[in-house]
Order: C-alpha cells, then sequence, then structure tokens
C-alpha cells in the first residue's frame, strides 16, 4: 500500500479551494457556508461516518438456556463492567474503542415484522409492512453526507453484498436520499475501486462540458415528454427529471474536483474480483475499500449492507463462511441442537471482520490530522431485530470516533433483564405482535448524538426526543 | 369448495386471489389411461373450451350485503356486539356500527382486525360466547370473499400504466439491435428488482435514480464508440504455436533431468543405464491430466504453467504466420474435469476488435458414439489474488476429426466483451510483477471419456473482416453530403433518432439535437467525436429508455387548448414497441415501424403475420429465455451452490433445459399441457447421463424421446427445477409445493408468515422422523394447519427427486414415500400421481395461470381484477383452438388486452 500524501493533504485541499475561488462555489453548494469552511480551516482532523447493517438480528437465548452464557449476543453486565460473549469475542482486542447499547429502536418499526426492517434502520422512517404506500425519508448517513460531502471527491459511499437498491421492504441499500428514495448500492470491489482510484478518462474537463449541455439536453427532452404523459405517468417520470437534476449538481461538484489528481493507491493485495461465493474474502474486500477510501480521503461517509432481509439473495450465503449454507435459516433454526451457537458463530464470523476493520482504522495515524483514522471515524454497526425478528432492543456496536468526543469501553444496557428473549413456540402469538414488558428508546436519539458529535447542528432527526444520553 | 382456517396469516390473506380450489370427481377409470390419454381425457372436462364464446365485458364486483345480512350480521350479533356494541364497546370499537360494505365502505381496517382475532382465535374469549367452528369459518368466508374483491376493485381503480423504463436486459438489446452488434453492452447496470409475480419488467418496480442515469451515458457512450473507428485499420497481431514451442519449458525441464542424471553417473555407467532407462520409463508412461507427446519417440512430458515472470508468453508477430504441416508434437488433453492447455499471449492484446482464435485439432474415442468438446476460456493472473479465468467461446466445439486428420477449429470473441480484462497490461512490463500478461485456454469439456490432441494454436487480433467494419457504416452512412457536416449531422441524427426513439420524430426535436451538436462540436476534435456525443445522449433520452403510453390529445379549436382523450388502443407506435420488447425484449425493427407509419400494424391479419415472423426470427430466443426464467422464477437456481456435488457445467445444462423446452413446444406449436407431461425433453451428454438416459453423446442440447421408467417429462421432473426448490443438501417440500403452486397454477399460498414455526430438532422425537413425517408433525400444530395442509401434498409428491433433481428410490435405508394426502382426503400418490391430478383437474386453472403469466410480461404491469376477463377470455380461445404454445403467444400478442393501453 502505498498512499502518496501530497494527494489527501488538506492544505493542498484547501489551497485548490482558494485556487480556483471556492466563493464560487457557494451558490452550487447547498450547505457549504462561510462558517464551516473557517471551522474546517482550525481544525485538522476530518470527522468520518461508516454505517453498517446486517440482517436477521442475533441470539437471545433465555437465561436458563445452556447457550445462554455463551452464545447470548448481547455482553453479560452493565456500564464498564461487563463481558463479551463468544460472539463478539474477536472485538475483544477492541474493547476501549467500542460500545455496545441495547434497548434501542426506531419507534415507527416496533410493531413491524423485521423482516421489513432494513429500509429503516438508517431512517427511522414509518416503512410499514405488506402493501401499504411506502415513503422513506433520508438516512442517517446521507443527511451528514449533504452536508459534508463536498469536501471530498465522492459525497459518500454506498456498498451491499446483493448490489442495487432491491425492493421497497427488500432493499439492497440502506441508504436513502433526501427523497426518501433508495440509493442503489455497488456490490462489486473492481468498479469500487476503479471509481474511487483509477482515472477513467484524461479529459475530464471536456467531458464535463459534454455531460452539462447533454443534461441541459436532456431536461429538455423530459420536458417535451412530460407533456404527452398522463398525470400518472408524469409522477413516474419525475424520478427521471429528478435524476437529471442531480445528475446536475454532481457536474458542477465534479468541475471542483478536476484539477485535484487522485490519490494514487495500490490495490495489488486485494482481488477485486472477488464474489460472495468467498465470503470471508469478499467482507474483507469490501471492508479494505472502505478504509483505503477513508484513508485517501476520498470520502468521509460509508455505508455497507452486509445483507438483505428475509433471507433471499446472495448475501444469505455469506454464512458458508462457516459451514452454513443460509444464514436466515440460522436464526430460525435456534432450537435445533446447536442452533443458538450455530446462529451465533455466524455472527462471531461478521464480528472477525468488522474487528479487522476497525483494527486497520486504528492502527493507521491520520494522515493529516490528530489520533488515528479510527479516532476521527465513527463507525455504527447493527440489525433492525433481536430476537426472532423482533423490530425492538437492535443490537448496535458503536466505535470510533474518540476525537469527537466518544468515550468507549462501556456496555450501554437500556433493556436491562426485560428484553425479550428465546424462541417462539407454535400458538403463541409471535414476538413481534406482543405487548413489550417496556419501551425502549428511540433509535433516533442516538442519531441525534452521532450527528452532533459530526458537527452538524440539529436537535433532532425523524422521530427523535433529544440525543442519547452517555454517548 | 373447501373452506381453510385462515390461521395467523388472515391479515395478509385477502392481499391475495382466491384460494378456493375446485374439485372435479374424479373417474376411477382413467387411472389405467396414460398421461398422455390423460391430456386428451383431462381437456374434454375444460369449462374454459365449452364455454360459451366471446361473452365479454367486465363483472362488475357487488358486496354481498344480502348475505350479510342474513348469515353473518346476526352471528356478529349474538358473539360479538355484547362486548363490542352500545353497552360496552370495549376497545372502543363498536362491530354493530361497522360499514358491512367493504367494497365502498370506509372500515376495512376494522374488518380486517376482527378477521385476524376470529382467525386466530383470540376472540370471542371461549367463556363469554360460543362459537362455533362452522359459524367462525362462515365469517371468516364472507370476509375473506368481500376483502378479495375490495382489493381488486383498489387495485383496478388504481390505473394500470405500463409506462416503464427498460430493464437491464432491454436495454442492452436494443442496443444490440440499433447498433447491429450482438455484444453486451449493459454490463455496469445494476441488478433488477423482481416483482411479487417473479417478473423483471413490471412497471412497479422499475424505478431511476442519478446513478443509473449517469450509468446509461457512460454505457451509451462506450457502446457508441465500440461501433464505430477511428483512424486507419490497426494492425493485426499473429500468433502462431506449435506444440513444439508450446512444450518447450517442459521438454527442457525434462532434458535437463535426463543430462543430471547423466553427470551424477558419470562415473557409474551401469547405474546411469538403469537410472536412465527409469526416467524414460516415467516418460512415456501414460498420463491422466494435460501433457505434451512427441509422437516419433513416443515420450510425453506433463503440461504446466505458472503465470510469474510471464515465462510461457509467446511473441506475436505482425505478418501472417505459415501454418506448419502437422507435425510430431502434440498437446494431448486426457478425458477427465478441466484438463486445459494453456497459451500465454503476452501483454500487447488490444481493447477492441475480434480475438480470432484458430485451433488444429483431433479427438480420440474410445468407440465411434462419442465425441469430444473443446472450450475456450480467457484468463489471467496480475498476482497471487488478482485473477479473472472467463468462459468466452460460446458454445462448445465439438472435435470430430480423427487423429490421422486433423482440422482447424474457430472461435471469434470480441475483446470488449471480455471483462474484466488484466488492469495492469498497459502499466507493468512483461516479466516484472504485476504480472500484465494475458492468455486463452482450452479446456476438454467433454462430458464422456474422449482425448482432444492438439498440434497448432493461432492467435490474430484485432480481426476486422471489413475497414471500416459494417457498425460504422450504419451510423456514419455513406450520403452525398458527407463533407457538409450540418447537413450530414442532420442525416445521421434523425435517422438514428427514429429508430432509437419508435416514433416519427418532429422536425423540432431535430433540430434542439442538431444545436446540442454544435456547441458539442466546437469542444470535439472530429466530427464523429461530436456526433457520438450527441447520439449517446439520444440514447439516454426518456424517449428512448422508457416505454411511453402517449396521452391523446385533442385540439380543441375553440378554446386554442391540447385536451387529453381517454384512449383505450394502443397507437401503431406504441404497438410496435410492445411486440418488440414481448417478443424480442427490444426495440421494433424498421419493417415494423414503416408498418407502425403506414398505420397498417393494428390491422389484424398483418398483426398476425408479423407476430409469427417475429417468432421465426432469432430474436424470439430473447423471449423464450427470459420469459421462462422470470415465469419459473428460475433466479432461485444462480444461488445453488455449484461444488464437487454440483459439475457447474451440469448446472448450465439445467438451467438451458427448460429454456429449450421452451422453445421445442412453441416452435412445434405443442399443447402448453406438455409443461405438465411430455414423452421428450431436451438435454445434453450431462444432463442426460443425469437422467439415466443412455447413448446421448456430445455437449450439445437434443431432443430426445422419453419412457416412463426415465421418471421425467414436463417441467415439474426438469432437474434445474428440482433442484433450486432444494434446501442444497435435501429436497425441500415445501419450497417445490410453494413453487408450483405460484408458477405453474398462479395460486400462491399465503406470504410465509412472519415467524415460522421451527421444527424442534432438539426434540429426540422429531430428530428421528424422516423429513416427510417432521413436516406432517409440524403440519399437525393449528398454526400452522390452514397453511401447510394447502402446500404439502404437493411438495411431498417430488419426494422421489432428491436435491439435484436425481431420481431416489430410498432415503437414507428406508424406501421414500412420496404420497399423501390431499385437502379433500384423496391420496396424491408421487409424481405420476400429482401429474394426472393436475391433467384430471387442473388444465383449465394452468392454461389460465400460463396465459396470466405471460400477459404480465407482455404488458410489462401487474394484471388486476379489470384484467381477468380478458385472460379468461384468451385461455378460452387457446384451449379451443388446442392448447398450442405458439397458439397462445399469438393470442396475446391479438388479444384486446394487448392491444388496449
Amino acid at each position: 500500500m502505498n498512499v502518496s500524501k501530497s494527494n489527501f493533504k488538506t492544505l493542498d485541499r484547501r489551497r485548490f479551494l482558494c485556487g480556483t475561488g471556492w466563493a464560487l462555489a457557494l451558490p452550487l453548494f447547498e450547505s457549504f457556508s462561510i462558517s464551516k469552511a473557517w471551522a474546517g480551516a482550525t481544525s485538522p482532523n476530518p470527522k468520518r461516518l461508516g454505517c453498517f447493517y446486517f440482517p436477521d438480528g442475533v441470539p437471545m437465548p433465555l437465561p436458563k438456556d445452556p447457550a445462554y452464557q455463551d452464545w447470548a449476543w448481547f455482553p453479560h453486565g452493565d456500564g464498564a463492567d461487563f463481558d463479551l460473549t463468544k460472539c463478539m469475542e474477536p472485538l475483544k482486542p477492541l474493547r476501549n474503542d467500542f460500545t455496545v447499547i441495547s434497548g434501542l429502536s426506531h419507534v415507527a418499526g416496533r410493531n413491524v415484522h423485521g423482516h421489513n426492517n432494513a429500509d429503516q434502520f438508517l431512517t427511522g422512517a414509518a416503512t410499514g409492512s405488506g402493501d401499504m404506500d411506502y415513503q422513506n425519508t433520508i438516512s442517517l448517513d446521507q443527511l451528514y453526507a449533504k452536508q459534508i460531502g463536498d469536501e471530498t471527491r465522492f459525497a459518500s459511499l454506498v456498498m451491499s453484498t446483493d448490489g442495487g437498491a432491491g425492493t421497497a421492504r427488500g432493499a439492497h441499500t440502506i441508504s436513502f436520499n433526501r427523497h426518501g428514495r433508495a440509493i442503489p448500492a455497488e456490490n462489486r470491489p473492481k468498479r469500487i475501486f476503479d471509481r474511487l482510484f483509477v482515472k477513467n478518462d484524461a479529459d475530464a474537463a471536456r467531458r464535463l462540458s459534454f455531460s452539462e449541455s447533454a443534461l441541459d439536453d436532456l431536461l429538455e427532452d423530459t420536458r417535451r415528454l412530460r407533456k404527452r404523459l398522463s398525470s400518472h405517468d408524469q409522477a413516474s417520470l419525475d424520478e427521471y427529471l429528478q435524476s437529471v437534476r442531480e445528475a446536475e449538481l454532481r457536474v458542477q461538484k465534479a468541475k471542483q474536483w478536476i484539477n485535484t489528481p487522485l490519490p494514487s493507491v495500490n490495490g495489488d493485495h486485494l482481488n477485486l474480483e472477488i464474489t460472495p461465493d468467498e465470503p470471508r474474502v469478499y467482507l474483507q474486500t469490501m471492508f479494505e475499500l472502505i478504509y483505503l477510501a477513508f484513508k485517501t480521503d476520498s470520502t468521509r461517509v460509508a455505508t455497507y449492507q452486509i445483507g438483505r432481509e428475509n433471507g433471499v439473495g446472495i448475501s444469505d450465503h455469506l454464512s458458508r463462511a462457516i459451514g452454513f449454507p443460509n444464514a436466515h435459516q440460522l436464526s430460525h433454526e435456534t432450537k435445533s441442537p446447536n442452533g443458538w451457537e450455530n446462529f451465533g458463530r455466524y455472527c462471531r464470523f461478521l464480528h472477525e471482520e468488522y474487528g479487522r476493520f476497525i483494527t486497520r482504522l486504528r492502527e493507521t495515524p491520520e494522515p493529516a490530522g490528530e489520533g488515528s483514522l479510527l479516532d476521527n471515524t465513527m463507525l455504527l454497526f447493527g440489525s433492525a431485530s433481536s430476537a426472532f425478528h423482533l423490530s425492538r432492543n437492535y443490537p448496535l456496536i458503536l466505535a470510533g470516533g474518540q476525537n469527537m468526543g466518544l468515550n468507549h469501553g462501556k456496555y450501554l444496557n437500556h433493556a436491562g433483564t426485560k428484553a425479550y428473549r428465546g424462541g417462539w413456540k407454535p400458538g403463541d402469538p409471535e414476538p413481534w405482535t406482543k405487548q413489550a414488558a417496556q419501551e425502549d428508546l428511540p433509535l433516533s436519539n442516538l442519531f441525534v448524538s452521532i450527528l452532533q458529535r459530526l458537527g452538524v447542528e440539529t436537535e433532532s432527526f425523524a422521530d427523535s426526543t433529544g440525543p442519547l444520553e452517555g454517548v | 369448495m373447501i373452506v381453510i382456517d385462515m390461521g395467523n396469516w388472515a391479515r395478509m390473506y385477502w392481499l391475495i386471489p382466491a384460494l378456493f380450489i375446485w374439485i372435479v370427481p374424479v373417474n376411477a377409470a382413467t387411472g389405467e389411461l396414460s398421461l398422455e390419454e390423460l391430456k386428451v381425457a383431462g381437456a374434454r372436462q375444460s369449462v374454459l373450451r365449452n364455454q360459451a364464446q366471446s361473452e365479454s365485458g367486465v363483472e362488475i364486483p357487488q358486496p354481498k350485503l344480502d348475505q350479510f345480512r342474513e348469515e353473518i350480521r346476526p352471528l356478529l350479533t349474538t358473539h360479538c356486539v355484547p362486548c363490542h356494541g352500545p353497552e360496552k364497546a370495549k376497545a372502543r370499537i363498536r362491530v354493530d356500527e361497522l360499514d358491512p360494505n367493504l367494497l365502498e365502505g370506509t372500515d376495512v381496517d376494522w374488518w380486517l382486525e376482527i378477521m385476524a382475532v376470529l382467525g386466530n382465535g383470540e376472540m370471542p374469549p371461549p367463556d363469554e360466547s360460543e362459537l362455533t367452528g362452522e359459524d367462525r369459518g362462515k365469517i371468516i368466508d364472507w370476509l375473506s370473499g368481500e376483502m378479495r374483491m375490495a382489493s381488486m376493485r383498489r387495485r383496478a381503480m388504481g390505473g394500470h400504466s405500463s409506462f416503464r423504463r427498460m430493464t437491464r436486459y432491454e436495454y442492452n438489446y436494443a442496443l444490440q439491435d440499433l447498433l447491429g452488434l450482438p455484444w453486451e453492452f449493459a454490463r455496469d447496470l445494476p441488478p433488477e428488482a423482481h416483482s411479487e409475480d417473479g417478473f423483471q419488467n413490471s412497471s412497479e418496480t422499475l424505478h431511476m435514480s442519478v446513478a443509473q442515469l449517469e450509468t446509461y451515458r457512460s454505457l451509451a457512450r462506450k457502446a457508441l464508440r465500440r461501433a464505430t473507428v477511428r483512424g486507419p485499420r490497426p494492425p493485426v497481431l499473429y500468433w502462431g504455436v506449435s506444440m513444439e514451442q508450446r512444450g518447450q519449458i517442459e521438454w527442457k525441464k525434462q532434458n535437463a533431468q535426463f543430462e543430471e542424471t547423466r553427470k551424477k553417473f558419470k562415473d557409474d555407467p551401469e547405474k546411469h543405464e538403469e537410472e536412465l532407462e527409469r526416467l524414460l520409463a516415467e516418460s512415456l508412461k501414460p498420463r491422466s491430466r494435460a501433457y505434451f507427446k512427441a509422437r516419433s519417440s513416443g515420450k510425453t512430458v506433463p503440461h504446466s504453467w505458472s503465470y510469474s515472470g510471464a515465462k510461457y508468453a509467446h511473441k506475436p508477430s505482425l505478418t501472417a504466420p505459415q501454418i506448419p504441416e502437422p507435425g510430431d508434437h502434440i498437446a494431448v488433453l486426457p478425458p477427465g474435469w478441466n484438463q486445459k492447455l494453456v497459451v500465454e499471449l503476452g501483454e500487447k492484446l488490444p481493447d477492441e476488435g475480434m480475438l480470432r482464435v484458430r485451433v488444429r485439432a483431433a479427438g480420440r474415442v474410445s468407440d465411434g458414439y462419442r465425441t469430444p468438446s473443446l472450450q475456450l476460456e480467457f484468463g489471467w493472473q496480475a498476482s497471487n489474488e488478482g485473477r479473472a479465468l472467463l468462459p468466452v467461446g460460446g458454445e462448445d466445439q465439438a472435435i470430430t476429426a480423427k487423429p490421422d486428420a486433423p482440422e482447424f477449429y474457430q472461435w471469434d470473441v470480441p475483446l470488449g466483451d471480455i471483462y474484466p480484462r488484466n488492469s495492469v497490461r498497459k502499466s507493468s512490463p512483461l516479466g516484472s510483477m504485476p504480472n500484465p500478461s494475458e492468455h486463452i485456454r482450452l479446456v476438454n469439456s467433454s462430458a464422456s471419456r474422449g482425448e482432444v490432441q492438439i498440434d497448432y494454436v493461432e492467435v490474430s487480433a484485432p480481426v476486422y473482416d471489413e475497414w471500416p467494419p459494417a457498425s460504422h457504416r450504419r451510423i456514419f452512412f455513406e450520403s452525398p453530403n458527407s463533407q457538409n457536416e450540418s447537413v450530414y449531422a442532420q442525416e445521421i441524427l434523425s435517422t438514428f433518432m427514429t429508430r432509437a426513439w419508435r416514433r416519427e420524430i418532429a422536425a423540432d426535436e431535430v433540430d434542439r439535437k442538431i444545436r446540442l451538436f454544435r456547441s458539442m462540436r466546437k469542444v470535439s476534435e472530429t466530427f464523429e467525436e461530436a456526433i457520438i456525443e450527441v447520439l449517446a445522449t439520444v440514447l439516454s433520452s426518456p424517449d428512448f429508455l422508457y416505454v411511453v403510453g402517449e396521452q391523446v390529445v385533442e385540439h380543441d379549436a375553440a378554446a386554442d387548448l391540447e385536451i387529453p382523450v381517454a384512449a383505450e388502443r394502443l397507437s401503431d407506435h406504441e404497438l410496435a414497441t410492445r411486440l418488440a420488447l414481448f417478443l424480442w425484449c427490444s426495440v421494433p425493427d424498421e419493417r415494423l415501424l414503416s408498418l407502425a407509419n403506414q398505420g397498417q400494424l393494428k390491422h389484424s391479419s398483418t398483426l398476425l403475420s408479423e407476430v409469427r415472423r417475429m417468432l421465426e426470427d432469432t430474436r424470439s430466443e430473447r423471449f423464450a429465455r427470459h420469459f421462462v426464467r422470470q415465469w419459473l422464477d428460475m433466479q432461485l437456481l444462480d444461488f445453488v451452490k455449484t461444488d464437487r456435488k454440483l459439475n457447474p457445467l451440469l448446472k448450465q445444462a439445467m438451467q438451458r433445459e427448460p429454456v429449450l423446452f421452451f422453445q421445442e413446444l412453441l416452435r412445434r406449436d405443442e399443447s402448453v399441457l406438455s409443461f405438465i407431461h411430455s414423452d421428450y425433453t431436451v438435454v445434453d451428454e450431462r444432463l442426460a447421463f443425469h437422467y439415466g438416459i443412455p447413448k446421448v453423446y456430445g455437449n450439445h442440447f437434443r431432443l430426445v424421446k422419453l419412457s416412463p421408467n426415465h421418471r421425467r417429462g414436463g417441467v415439474l421432473t426438469q432437474a434445474g427445477l428440482l433442484a433450486m426448490n432444494s434446501s442444497g443438501e435435501d429436497s425441500n417440500p415445501l419450497k417445490r409445493g410453494i413453487w408450483m403452486l405460484e408458477s405453474l397454477l398462479n395460486d400462491p399460498p399465503p406470504p410465509p408468515p412472519p415467524a415460522v414455526p421451527e421444527i424442534d430438532l432438539a426434540d429426540p422425537e422429531i430428530a428421528k422422523m424422516s423429513l416427510k413425517e417432521r413436516i406432517e408433525d409440524h403440519r399437525n400444530h393449528a398454526a400452522c394447519l390452514s397453511c401447510h395442509i394447502k402446500i404439502d401434498p404437493w411438495g411431498i409428491a417430488f419426494e422421489n427427486y432428491d436435491a439435484r433433481g436425481s431420481w431416489r428410490d430410498e432415503i437414507k435405508g428406508k424406501p421414500v414415500d412420496a404420497s399423501s394426502l390431499l385437502f379433500n382426503n384423496e391420496p396424491l400418490n408421487g409424481m405420476d400421481g400429482l401429474k394426472r391430478f393436475l391433467l384430471e383437474n387442473r388444465q383449465d386453472q394452468f392454461v389460465r395461470a400460463l396465459v396470466h403469466k405471460m400477459c404480465v410480461f407482455a404488458l410489462g404491469r401487474p394484471l388486476s381484477f379489470a384484467d381477468r376477463a380478458g385472460v379468461d377470455e384468451i385461455a378460452a380461445q387457446v384451449r379451443r383452438e388446442g392448447d398450442g404454445l405458439a397458439t397462445l403467444v399469438e393470442r396475446v400478442a391479438t388479444s384486446e388486452l394487448f392491444l388496449s393501453k
């Protein structure tokens, strides 16, 4: 790995902005304000955000179950005094770099079956179930990208194992734009790498000028076509119209970056053609790409949906890494012999690879700032269900971000002993339909805290009631 | 009619079409008939076929308010209203005030709650009321019927627009047809989602985003640049590789061993002789892996290859090599898995143009029937991790030549289609790391034992049969005005836009593109470059990407306003596009467009002859491929793990069989009932072996007659479809049953319950049970029964087929029990019994289901209640005309439904 240092130095970027006259850029960037530009000048540390999602929840055996001690996902204990189970054991060396949180969930999704809920993990929207109208809202990462996106070549990096946008309530992405529309995720490492680090066109400036006039022309085509459509079809075409407008904004932004050389990154240590057929190496590669993107300051926002919900698609087979054909099935077969353990071993596998990624960040000094990459990167890892697709008590790990004021090495056990545990017996009402023994805190409160730490001036997110205490 | 307790799933139940099942009494005597005879006998019972013709018109659903007043209200009054009425109104619900008109009323949500609590047995509380099972069923039955109609009404009112963008595969074919190049153009588009019906071309699921739009723009530019050329014809590089050259490194190694022996034992002639003999014997030993052979001496040496240092790379020349006479040295690819010859070509292969590979080869087989075959792969390895190996040659080549008279076999591969290429081939020098070199592999892909011998390999690239190629001249055609840029641009643009946008183009539309051309020309080096930019914009425009149903407007002269008119029928141009998307998955050709221009296409005789022409065109293979794949939900097969248990080439054959079988039925206009059972199938040697059909040799697919002892016929027994509905390790009766109900009968069971009750394998009693017993045990739970009783018997009938779709008589030493009782307690006995049942009782349902699925595909949108009459009409016609598959396609393409908005 050699990253040429001059490329990502904040100084260089700022010189570039001055050189081209960033005042010109003001009308183009919604959120770029003078005060922030000055704030950026006083603090050299970038603030990054990475969000990760895995489906199907986590093992929640009852305390009397023999598997409870070893294979319950949540740690035993509270505060600074807690023990990680075998599920999270791979993260032990990082104990002081993360916080486990229980007892949080999105309010609107609590009575919805967990299979539907990946779509709202980062948005908190009432995306519901069945065939109800579906309207999502902006996701946490994109809200931050709106503010910070113009600081880097790429506003955000959106990845998933399954790729594309997926379907409503079966999203293949956890990122949603300001219109609540799914942002298609990239699942091919080669494409991600090329986009980040490989210059694809020598005369990019000319390209942009082509793009500008082409987009103008497409806008004209669209307006003309729109007139000939019924109002129902016009609404569908508006997606296209919106896309052209966003593409125009991107062109404006790309113009800003045109004269900044791409970071030079050697990808020799990566097999960029890897597919999820080789699950472990695939996960490693995807995590490594985020690491490289952060390290080179190509973006400060990344999401990766490790798997989609409902056990369909290629991501469900990631469990082949540890010899199980389907990951989702593991969450159902907890009553089979070694059921909890098998499910726990799958979680453990994810934590091994996630832990490797965190370690990489921790061991890399911030290129143009203080501390490590990890100190300047806030990482949220979780799922939108806990026991048996119950959309409560999300399993959550918040890591990194020490330079943003986070203190770790603790377990914020908001669920306590009343968390729902155990499986479900035929004849009983399903866990998600049951009256909960206690109400969770809104997950959006944690998002407010995260946003505030990232420097976003906000008091609320979705249905939040305030920041989360103790983060 | 069986009324089913809907249990926990009542909440979702109302959203899906009827689940009620009609039972036609079975004539005991028909048990004697063969399956073929049953097709005929069953058809006689067809209600659709005998239905009075053309009683078209949409039946307007009416709420069953009389039934409510007479039967339902009294029950509610007795059992619910005491607590949820004027006196108590517990849970703040008053059942007596709910509007029983579910179609128009506003209380549907409350009724859903009621249906749920009744279905779950949560209400009424047992100690408060004694609602009998029968009465409970009555209320649920009434409610579910009303719910169903209400939901259909809702869908019907939602409008049924087919306005959508093209799918990824349609986009690819459209570019292929516009540019006249059968290449891959859509690779960078994200994967498409599947609608609930399993279709990818559904208007509901096809969205647009900025990333997608940007991808379209860059794909269009790339495609246009690939279709056109710049500058003079590039020089061709040639590699002529005899096996003597290719084996040099290997022979050298062997000679070195001889040399070493001589040195080592130069003082001990006896020992030397002994050692030499051992080495010689070693070199003459038969080999099971690829090797080189000197025919005169009979000596052999194992084939080897490694990437580091590009030591095996051959140098190209700029002149065509002299083809040597068949020489002494050959490469031998013995039978067996993955025996290959690697020919390394270095880093100089160009980006575009044709890669031509010619191989002089012969086959050697033990008997006269078998034919070995050869596959071409392209690969590279830059470092330990970065590498690729891609099948590029298309169909396998059957090597029919004999060793005494080897022949040339040729592959043409468009270099631009090879993805990924070695990304360091232009930056890293040959011989260094990362390794920039690329290679081809010739693989013995014979299914049965057969040896391939190769004595000469010739590679050339870039090969252009013409310069500039036809695809270039298609865009930059000859014109007297070619020197006048703006006139020529106008000609090119209006020609291209008409094809791409599939309609007549207004003058102001061309003008605007000319203006775009002018502005782009200013910053372009050449005329061609600017044109390509503009054409890329034409191909990124909504006019190209979207399937447009235009609003018809009338000009009101008095008010000087354009007033939208509700048009029922498609315009000619819309029809041309719908036809092309249906049967070619692409844009209309010039003939369709010119018929549309002349207003001819809608004439029924023209339309029918166009449909037939389109089906005869090879482009209709796309229809077969994509319709069958989506109809049978074959994406599931993609995810079936290919491991040692499932040879990837066998899996490929499994993927092709249903499509080829469909094409065969289509070509012969054979009865669609053959999907349920047929006495032939289409297989290659691998699949035939898998099925236990002897004497099918070679890797090409052909029609093979089946006899009953093969236990195959129709899609139900096709290995791929059985394998994809398995768990990977064992059969999965549940998946198979659901798949059959959904795909073949369009009778989907309720969606999976939110939390599927587990089979408790920790219970030792359960662990001992067979899969079938476990399922039955599981079904005995009240919560599971209502759903499973509809699914399990169907799935259990498949039990004689294992996870890979092979026949089995035993499972773990116990005989297979593939029998079960249907909901009406009628026994269903294995696959044969299942086919018999379907052919006796379900012909109409199957034909209607297939028509329904094909209409969803043809219209590119989900069907609603309003479409049901149309589907029934087509199904009835198809049945009356003998159930032919081509007839069905024709009937769909000429139906009111298809011709309407």
